[in-house]
């Protein structure tokens, strides 16, 4: 007999996920992940100008703007077959840069990192001993005895005050956490240094886009002017702040979160066989250096992994009708034309047909539809996008960069490749993209200010602009690697507005439910056999289903002022 | 940009505008952007983002927030807090993604919570991909767009509201 537990909803992610899984002598044996959330962005932009569908789009999501912005004006230019000019691709280029490490930086310490360090065993370190630590993984100055015992000393003030606020909600002491206190507290300074660096980092953001968190984008380039001495234009001085803003970046990922990844790793090398789930990974792959139409320039390579195979990358056509596919047999949603097949999401469809319990309710009936997220496949497989998948497609790929960093840290590590088939190689896989990333946005940095040097300034290609040259009709496929993976907008435009418009976003290829032969998506597969030591601590479960970084944030869910949360969603 | 060095009070208007009357502080910003406000102070547009508004908010003294709240009144009452710690913000707050309230909680775990004043608009119902608001939500926004102005004005010349 097993048990059901309930985590609904899942804390420290993006919108509302919420997990149901069946637990048989201390292991999970069957797993079941809802969106029980309304997204419907795509009957917002029916109708609208293609060309605004960047800012509508951007606002789906609080951490993800700007991705979703790119991925829209991408769409348009290739329905409108647009090239963009190179300063535009780096500016852009640059933009996803700060995104992710802004991201990836924020998921580890602030979304991920306490399922792995206890705040609580932190307050008990011994100063002396933790900077000895901290001084023999990295050179990040601030280490010292003094630095770690003032930091106990707030901590404790903090804690006593009886309000934990943002560590509320925690299992501190369970069995499962097993750093030492002074490991611990190494995070936990780090936790609040990265607070501290983060909000620098999105500068960028609000130079090159005029303001943030939801930056201008234009479909054609970038809505940016670069004058060197001209004050209201990206100018000397804002491209020196930017520069810098990079170059701080670098310094905290190589001396800050990558150290605390190789110290807090070997503590856990279990996770390193646990949480693998499917083995089939998709990228779409992004940060062209050779204009966004040559795939083989981008710095992440497109491709699909099947079966842990890292001998054979497959070629993936978003295009083509019978690849990536929408299914909805168990999700809230009618098709029209009957809901057993897939549509391609330039066919796609969004009715919500509601059809779950009324709340409040006990248990999703999951031998009925339990979700509203739709089902995505690629070519009738189930995939998982994100880090993992990007650094599994670059090294499958056989890139320089991906070998030398991936094989380095196993062997650091001293696990074998299997390794990163795994919850660890997941969290591990988005520290190791970071570290490409800094340079990378350096490279993107100097590329740019050659080309403003030599006196190439366009930023925009506005020949298409006027909707007059339009045809009557044009399809479009825009992609790009969201934080936590493969992104894919579709549009078709008729009589210049927007006939139909279909995203596919990485947590609906992630935490999607079961197809209709009950093959398990990524979430779901990769929490089967997960040991859960106490049902009614379930860290386990949020270590692996953190390590996707979860997205859901076109989610409608509302909390009432108690902490209830307020179950009326109207259907539209 | 404007130089922020010379600003020392923010206007946050906060909550989705995909979602109807959610939007209402978003809507209040990009009207308080048209009328002229005292040189110190500036206004932001802090849609959805989470993280994204810690380096903002603390950039600046004092910041003025509104934002929805479904908190069982009628629609478009209008209320105004002073909330001091993180528990005295509505959970409401988290209905933008990795909620704003995590970030007031590291901010007050930084000591570095500005003065905070705050508008609850109350709404009714949350309607998921509808761009616009409400007859009582927009009536209410209209008011309180002019009371808004007049207080940080006040605020602006004296240090303190009244």
């Amino acid at each position: 007999m097993s048990q059901r537990i309930v985590v609904d909803p899942v804390t420290r992610i993006e919108g509302h996920l919420r997990v149901e899984a069946d637990i048989q002598n201390g292991k999970i044996v069957d797993a079941f992940s809802s969106g029980t959330m309304v997204r419907g962005i795509e009957k917002i932009l029916k109708g609208r100008d293609p060309r605004d569908a960047w800012a509508f789009v951007g606002r789906v999501c609080g951490v993800c703007t700007s991705i979703h912005s790119l991925a829209s004006v991408r769409t348009v230019e290739d329905a409108l077959n647009i090239t963009i000019p190179p300063n535009a691709e780096l500016v852009r280029n640059l933009m996803f840069a700060t995104l992710y490490m802004h991201d990836h930086v924020v998921h580890f310490y602030h979304l991920h990192a306490l399922d792995w360090v206890d705040i609580v065993s932190a307050l008990k370190a011994d100063p002396k001993k933790t900077s000895e630590i901290a001084q023999s993984i990295s050179n990040y100055p601030k280490s010292s005895p003094g630095y770690f015992s003032d930091l106990i000393k707030r901590l404790t003030k903090y804690v006593e005050s009886g309000q934990l606020g943002i560590f509320a909600n925690g299992y501190w002491g369970h069995s499962a956490y097993k750093l030492p206190p002074e490991v611990n507290l190494i995070g936990v300074a780090h936790y609040l240094e990265a607070l501290e660096w983060q909000k620098e980092i999105v500068k960028i953001q609000a130079i090159f886009g005029g303001k943030n968190p939801h930056p201008n984008f234009l479909v054609g380039g970038m809505a940016c002017s670069i004058g060197l001495d001209d004050v209201s234009s990206i100018n000397a001085e804002r491209l020196a702040h930017v520069e810098q803003l990079l170059k701080d970046a670098k310094e905290f990922i190589t001396q800050v979160y990558i150290p605390d990844l190789l110290a807090i790793a070997p503590y856990y090398l279990d996770w390193g066989a646990i949480g693998g789930g499917l083995g089939n990974y998709l990228a779409y792959g992004d940060l062209p250096t050779n204009g966004y139409r040559d795939t083989s320039s981008y710095k992440f390579p497109p491709g699909a992994i099947l079966n842990k195979d890292l001998s054979r990358v497959y070629e993936v056509n978003m295009r083509e009708d019978g690849e990536i596919q929408e299914f909805i047999n168990n999700s809230w949603y009618d098709y029209a034309g009957g809901n057993d097949k897939g549509l391609h999401p330039w066919k796609g469809e969004t009715e919500i047909k509601y059809t779950g319990p009324q709340p409040p309710f006990e248990h999703l009936d999951t031998n009925k539809a339990y979700s509203f997220i739709k089902t995505p496949r690629w070519k009738g497989n189930a995939m998982e996008v994100g880090p993992l998948a990007r650094v599994l497609v670059g090294y499958a790929s056989g890139k320089e960069e991906y070998k030398e960093i991936v094989d380095s840290t196993l062997s650091k590590l001293g696990v074998p490749a299997t390794a990163l088939f795994s919850t660890l190689g997941r969290t591990a896989a988005r520290g190791l993209e970071s570290a490409l990333m800094a340079d990378w946005a350096l490279d993107f940095y100097d590329e740019l200010i050659n080309n403003i040097r030599n006196g190439d300034t366009r930023m925009a290609n506005m020949d298409m602009f006027n909707p007059e040259k339009w045809p009557a009709k044009a399809m479009g496929v825009g992609h790009t690697e969201a934080p936590r993976g493969a992104l894919g907008h579709w549009i078709v435009i008729e009589d210049k507005k927007i006939a139909n418009y279909q995203l596919v976003v990485p947590t609906t290829w992630n935490a999607s439910p079961r197809d209709a032969a009950g093959k398990q998506s990524a979430y779901e597969a990769a929490l089967m056999d997960t040991p859960v030591a106490d049902s009614n601590q379930p860290v386990e479960i949020l270590r692996t289903i953190h390590s996707f970084d979860p997205c859901l944030a076109c989610a409608v869910h509302l909390y009432d002022e108690t902490g209830d949360q307020v179950s009326k969603v109207q259907v539209l | 940009m404007k130089d922020i060095q010379e600003k020392n009070i923010l206007f946050l208007g906060i909550g989705n505008y995909l979602m109807g009357d959610e939007g209402v502080g978003v809507a209040l910003a990009r009207k308080l952007e048209t009328i002229p406000l005292p040189p110190n102070v500036e206004v932001l547009d802090g849609g959805t983002g989470g993280f994204h508004l810690m380096g903002p908010m603390e950039a600046y003294e004092t910041v003025f927030m509104a934002d929805a709240t479904l908190d069982g009144l009628p629609a478009g009452t209008v209320r105004l807090i002073e909330p001091r710690f993180s528990k005295d913000f509505p959970r409401v707050m988290s209905t933008h993604e990795v909620g704003l309230r995590d970030v007031v909680e590291a901010m007050t775990l930084r000591g570095t919570l500005p003065k905070i004043y705050l508008y609850l608009v109350s709404v009714e119902e949350v309607q998921p991909m509808h761009i616009g608001l409400s007859e009582p939500v927009q009536a209410a926004a209209d008011a309180l767009v002019m009371r808004i102005a007049s207080d940080i004005e006040a605020f602006s010349a004296a240090g303190v509201l009244a």
